[in-house]
């Protein structure tokens, strides 16, 4: 079987939708630059590349149509390659990548841009048009339950006091601030018009100031907009190449693709998705989550990244080294290819043997990839 | 006070320098969108403004018409000014000062002549946009030109009452209502009133708004009240009445000392004692300054006042003496000032009605009193019956009513016309010459010339009952019957405050269904009748708009709103829906732009999210924003050119071959978008946003705007939503809770939260 390897990571900076400092700027823009730069970085000659997955959420609108043949095009990519938009929510841009790995190992292709983007400011969550069907709702309400709704359920399921989720909140904007502040963003930020600085990150956040708000989705629950990702406009990008091929062409190799899998699970309990879906990822790759030496886990929710750590029994001190999406937010098409492609390089920077991504996914599913070191 | 003139001159789509030290400029722009009551009319017209400094911007003034000076009330400091801003200054620019105390001549002392020529006083009152007076101020030197442009501009852009005043101390306004305050204070202290039985007299019983005088104190600032006095003081000649006024007062020394300043400060004569986490009105006794519980007055005289200012003075209760006490002094006093400070009765009475709130000038108030009883009173106390008040005795008041219109009292004896500025129209000048083409309790139909005729709403809060939906359906007749137009205006304080609920709760309470279910149809037939009659129905609204007077507005082909309009459809804070085409109208308009996002759900949900949270639009301006008005409906900056201006739109219209407009079909999608916005129901409820009844009405409005049991590929028409609109509103009408809400709103006003 052909392997896949994560050749290179990139990502824009990250900022609040409709405050933040792109709210200016069209999602297919934002996506060119992210596969422009992981191209451009990675040196691969891009008459190779076999086809862009692109990743998206809400594909409408500005990010609507197939938006990826038009970011090919927008990025330069030749036109000989294909490209695809893939939609499974937030897990979108992991996809991505598991279906690159897929290609790979049946020979259908070398190389991918795996890559996902989200304007949350110019297409709002749900959609321009939402239109539920009534018949389902009527027999199924879950199925169209609101994200807030999902982490307070999995908070009283789980029994995760507001007070635990504020410090994982408070945990992770340090965690980010401080690796802000030691540079260790700049190698994967790719610049953009207005900077390169992500625009999410409270370097201030505290318990006190968490404390003060008020509960964002039921008055009665536990769950506020400082314990949920904000709305986030972003583009992440990871570039996806057989084994041989980048041992051929010289390409410095971050991770190897170990296994991988996706679960389902109830719908009004989202959150919990990744228990299932990491550990069949685990039982495929032969490994204990003892095994495991770095942890990307989305923090969609604090509430639903406390209760996946509590039941996969994981240790914190793996989990998240620079922050989560609490802190950099959650551009919901382009988080999994950040959390895949941070996983990758935190390998090789921390010189560790395996690495687990993990998230959570709208509608009741999780997703998960397990790397491993290539010496 | 600069950045208030500043955001009047951009709410009339002007572009306006504002100026000061530094950074303060800055720093007033940014506070004019945060300030209470907002002195900006619409976002759009916040970026009108730009802010600058007097060091480095002074070479900006080469492009600008008007400069308005605001600063410190202090001659050495605006004539520094003036002289510092003349190299920089456009030739034939006009400069005018918003002094409230300086006198003309004091600025000018030394001015070169080109400042003299084109300097003027317009003193405008606070807050700019809501307080209608501009008094202005010529020299001997200013050029008429200049005067005519300012009182032009003042009146047509910025929707000014321009009175020329003369250069005398406090002008027109201030010298009067500054005299009423005083005399007012001492009459409440020696006839041992209190703060809130004297502002019970002073305020409504004689056509004051009803913070009376202590009220005022505390809006305008205590502390302002001995600078005025003392200003005034110096300013008057020995033998000017107001000397006569004593201004000791300790209490008010003491307040301003311990920082109780009025409302900006820790309170005044009022405030609210908000230990407890209650909060208590308060006023404080005049005589141990100690606040107690503020209490109504039980004056007999504040009732008697109801059958007229008459009853109310000559009333032997302490009110009774307190009002006549204080309005005889002040009537006389304001008599006794013209021709000194304004040429005319008329003057002095636009002044005091636009510049303090007043109903009546002074004037009218003793035409109301009779000047003969009036002037024989005074006489009768030994006090002094100025000139022109016993010609006015003698000929038989200041005001008459004649058949070319209201005449004044001329010095001279002889009655004269009133002129009004060129382009303005008030339907109570056509009302006193004319009757009515018909007319019932709750409406009428006037003809208001070349053509148009006018329907006027004059029942009590000009709500909509089945008279005023008879008349208007009469005056489409009318007008089908030999004019070219029709115009829907009023001159309430509020074009509309929605269909009557009282009759509607009345109704409900008995189980009247077919009369409810009538009121509605009755309602949706006149509505439609009026969208597509073969001549355009123009609506000039002022003030609120709400619910069914919305509804009315959406319902013209075209409106002509005065900028201080507030429209909204409200329905649901009385737990119903728009039932007269208001959901339907508001579907059409949130129909996508082409700028808008395309597909089925935005307009739907831009509809929902305006109904169901009762959004009233805080201007005109505001209204086209929201989609109430059309883009190109228009806008009047002076409410006594609304009339006028509806009257040329509408005429305007009818030139352009008018015709109406086509019927619409939507395409809705139906138990999809209920689905859609059921959803956002629930989560609204579980937030806490939305308690038991808003979720029922919400539904129900839900039902109305997603289209009912139709499907996105077939077509619905105006009448279908016209019937969901009946069905929603016959179910919630049977329900309780909108009961109690209707209840509620009849008995305090104010919403029920059920």
């Amino acid at each position: 079987m052909n392997h896949a390897v994560i050749v290179g990571y990139v990502r824009s900076p990250f900022h609040f939708a409709t405050k933040g400092a792109l709210a200016r700027t069209r999602a297919d823009d934002l996506a060119a630059a992210v596969v422009k730069g992981v191209v451009s970085k990675s040196g691969i000659d891009p008459n190779d590349l076999e086809d862009l997955l692109l990743g998206c959420a809400f594909p409408e609108g500005e990010q609507g149509l197939n938006v990826a043949r038009l970011v090919s095009f927008m990025a330069g990519l030749p036109q000989a390659a294909g490209a695809a938009t893939i939609n499974r929510f937030c897990g979108s841009s992991m996809q991505a990548i598991h279906s690159a790995a897929g290609a790979i190992a049946m020979g259908a292709g070398d190389a991918f841009v795996c890559a996902g983007v989200e304007s949350m400011s110019r297409v709002p969550m749900m959609g321009f048009n939402p239109m539920p069907n009534p018949a389902l709702i009527e027999q199924m309400p879950a199925a169209y339950v609101s994200m807030g709704i999902t982490a307070e359920n999995v908070a009283k399921k789980y029994a995760i006091a507001r007070k635990a989720q504020e410090e994982f909140a408070v945990a992770s904007h340090a965690k980010a601030a401080r690796a802000r502040q030691q540079g260790k963003f700049a190698d994967e930020i790719i610049a953009m018009p207005m900077g390169a600085e992500d625009g999410c990150i409270r370097a201030d956040a505290s318990m006190q100031a968490l404390a003060s708000l008020k509960p964002a989705f039921d008055q009665a629950g536990v769950v506020t907009a400082g314990t949920s990702s904000p709305l986030t406009d972003g583009a992440a990008a990871c570039l996806v190449v057989s084994e041989k091929y980048a041992k051929d062409h010289k390409l410095p190799i971050l991770a190897r693709i170990k296994s991988v899998a996706v679960a389902g699970c109830s719908p009004e309990m989202m959150g919990i998705g990744p228990v299932a879906a990491t550990r069949k990822a685990l039982r495929r790759a032969g490994l204990k989550i003892g095994d495991i030496d770095i942890i990307e886990l989305n923090e969609a929710f604090a509430s639903q990244a406390i209760a996946c750590a509590r039941d996969l029994e994981l240790d914190m001190n793996k989990v998240n080294l620079d922050g989560g999406a609490l802190a950099l937010g959650h551009p919901l098409g382009a988080t999994g290819a950040r959390i895949t492609g941070k996983a990758a390089s935190l390998l090789k920077r921390e010189g560790k043997q395996f690495a687990l991504a993990t998230q959570c996914i709208g509608g009741g599913q999780g997703i998960a990839t397990i790397l491993e070191a290539v010496s | 006070m600069g950045s208030g003139i500043a955001a009047q001159i951009a709410n009339a789509g002007v572009p306006v320098l504002l100026l000061d030290k530094g950074d303060i400029a800055k720093a007033a722009l940014e506070r004019l969108g945060k300030a209470e009551p907002a002195p900006l009319m619409s976002r759009s017209a916040a970026k009108l403004i730009e802010a600058g400094n007097i060091e480095d911007d002074l070479a900006k003034l080469g492009g600008v018409d008007w400069i308005i000076e605001a600063v410190a009330e202090r001659p050495d400091i605006k004539q520094e000014l003036y002289r510092k801003i003349e190299p920089s200054r456009k030739p034939g620019s006009i400069l005018s000062s918003n002094t409230s105390t300086l006198p003309l001549k004091m600025l000018m002392a030394g001015m070169p002549t080109s400042i003299q020529r084109d300097f003027c006083i317009t003193h405008f009152f606070n807050p700019p946009r809501y307080m209608r007076l501009m008094e202005i101020v010529g020299g001997p030197e200013t050029k008429p030109e200049a005067m005519a442009a300012i009182t032009a501009f003042a009146d047509e852009k910025l929707g000014k009452v321009v009175v020329k005043a003369k250069d005398t101390p406090g002008f027109i306004a201030n010298r009067i209502g500054v005299f009423w305050i005083q005399a007012a204070v001492n009459a409440a202290r020696n006839l041992d009133l209190t703060v809130d039985e004297a502002d019970a007299v002073m305020g409504k019983p004689i056509g004051a708004p009803k913070t009376g005088v202590f009220g005022l104190m505390d809006i305008v600032g205590l502390d302002l009240q001995p600078h005025v006095d003392a200003s005034l003081r110096m300013a008057l000649s020995k033998d000017d009445a107001y000397q006569s006024l004593p201004s000791d007062f300790p209490l008010l020394t003491k307040m301003i000392t311990d920082g109780y300043t009025g409302r900006k400060g820790k309170g005044g004569f009022y405030h609210l004692n908000t230990a407890g986490g209650k909060k208590l009105k308060e006023s404080i006794s005049l005589k141990t300054g100690e606040y107690a519980a503020s209490t109504p007055s039980k004056l007999e005289s504040v009732d008697a006042a109801k059958a007229g200012l008459r009853a109310l003075v000559t009333h032997k209760d302490r009110g009774g003496q307190f009002a006549w006490a204080v309005l005889s002094k002040m009537l006389a006093y304001a008599a006794s000032l013209v021709p000194e400070i304004a040429d005319t009765a008329v003057d002095v009475d636009l002044a005091m009605k636009a510049g303090f709130n007043w109903k009546h000038g002074p004037f009218e108030m003793i035409d109301r009193l009779g000047a003969g009883w009036f002037a024989e009173r005074l006489a009768s106390e030994g006090v002094a019956v100025p000139p022109l008040l016993a010609l006015a005795a003698a000929k038989g008041g200041f005001y008459k009513p004649t058949h070319e219109g209201i005449v004044q009292l001329d010095a001279d004896g002889s009655y004269k016309p009133i002129t009004r500025q060129s382009g303005t129209l008030l339907l109570s000048d056509i009302k006193r010459l004319a009757t009515p083409l018909a007319r019932n309790g709750s409406a009428s139909v006037w003809d208001v010339g070349d053509g148009v005729a006018c329907v006027e709403f004059h029942s009590k809060m000009n709500t909509l009952d089945p008279d005023s939906l008879t008349m208007l359906m009469q005056a489409l007749e009318i007008a089908r019957r030999g004019m070219k137009a029709l115009v829907i205006h009023n001159e309430g304080e509020n074009f509309s405050v929605g269909a009557n609920i009282g009759l509607a709760l009345f109704a409900a309470n008995i189980g009247l269904w077919p009369t409810l279910d009538q009121l509605i149809a009755q309602g949706q037939a006149v509505m439609k009748a009026l969208k597509y009659a073969p001549f355009p129905v123009v609506g000039a609204p002022s003030g609120m708009a709400l619910g069914g007077g919305c509804e009315v507005l959406l319902h013209c082909a075209a409106v002509q709103a005065h900028a201080e309009t507030y429209v909204g459809l409200v329905e649901t804070g009385v737990g119903i829906v728009p039932g007269w085409g208001g959901c339907k109208e508001m579907l059409i308009r949130h129909s996508p732009g082409p700028r808008d996002p395309k597909g089925p759900m935005p307009g739907v949900m831009a509809a929902f999210e305006q109904i169901s949270l009762a959004k009233v639009s805080k201007s005109a301006a505001e209204a086209k924003e929201m989609k109430y008005l059309r883009r190109s409906d228009g806008i009047t900056m002076n409410r006594d050119r609304l009339l006028a201006d509806a009257k040329a739109l509408a005429l305007k219209l009818v030139a352009e071959g008018y015709k109406p407009p086509a019927p619409i079909e939507l395409h809705l999608p139906g138990p999809t978008a209920r689905a859609a916005l059921g959803l956002a129901i629930d989560g609204f409820a579980r937030q806490g946003l939305a308690l038991p009844h808003d979720v029922v009405v919400a539904g129900h409005l839900a039902d109305v705007l997603s289209g009912g049991a139709t499907d996105i590929v077939d077509a619905v028409s105006e009448d279908q939503i016209c019937d969901l609109e009946k069905g929603a509103f016959m179910s919630l009408i049977r329900t309780l809770p909108t009961l109690a809400r209707m209840e509620v709103m009849l008995s305090t006003g104010k919403p029920l939260r059920n």
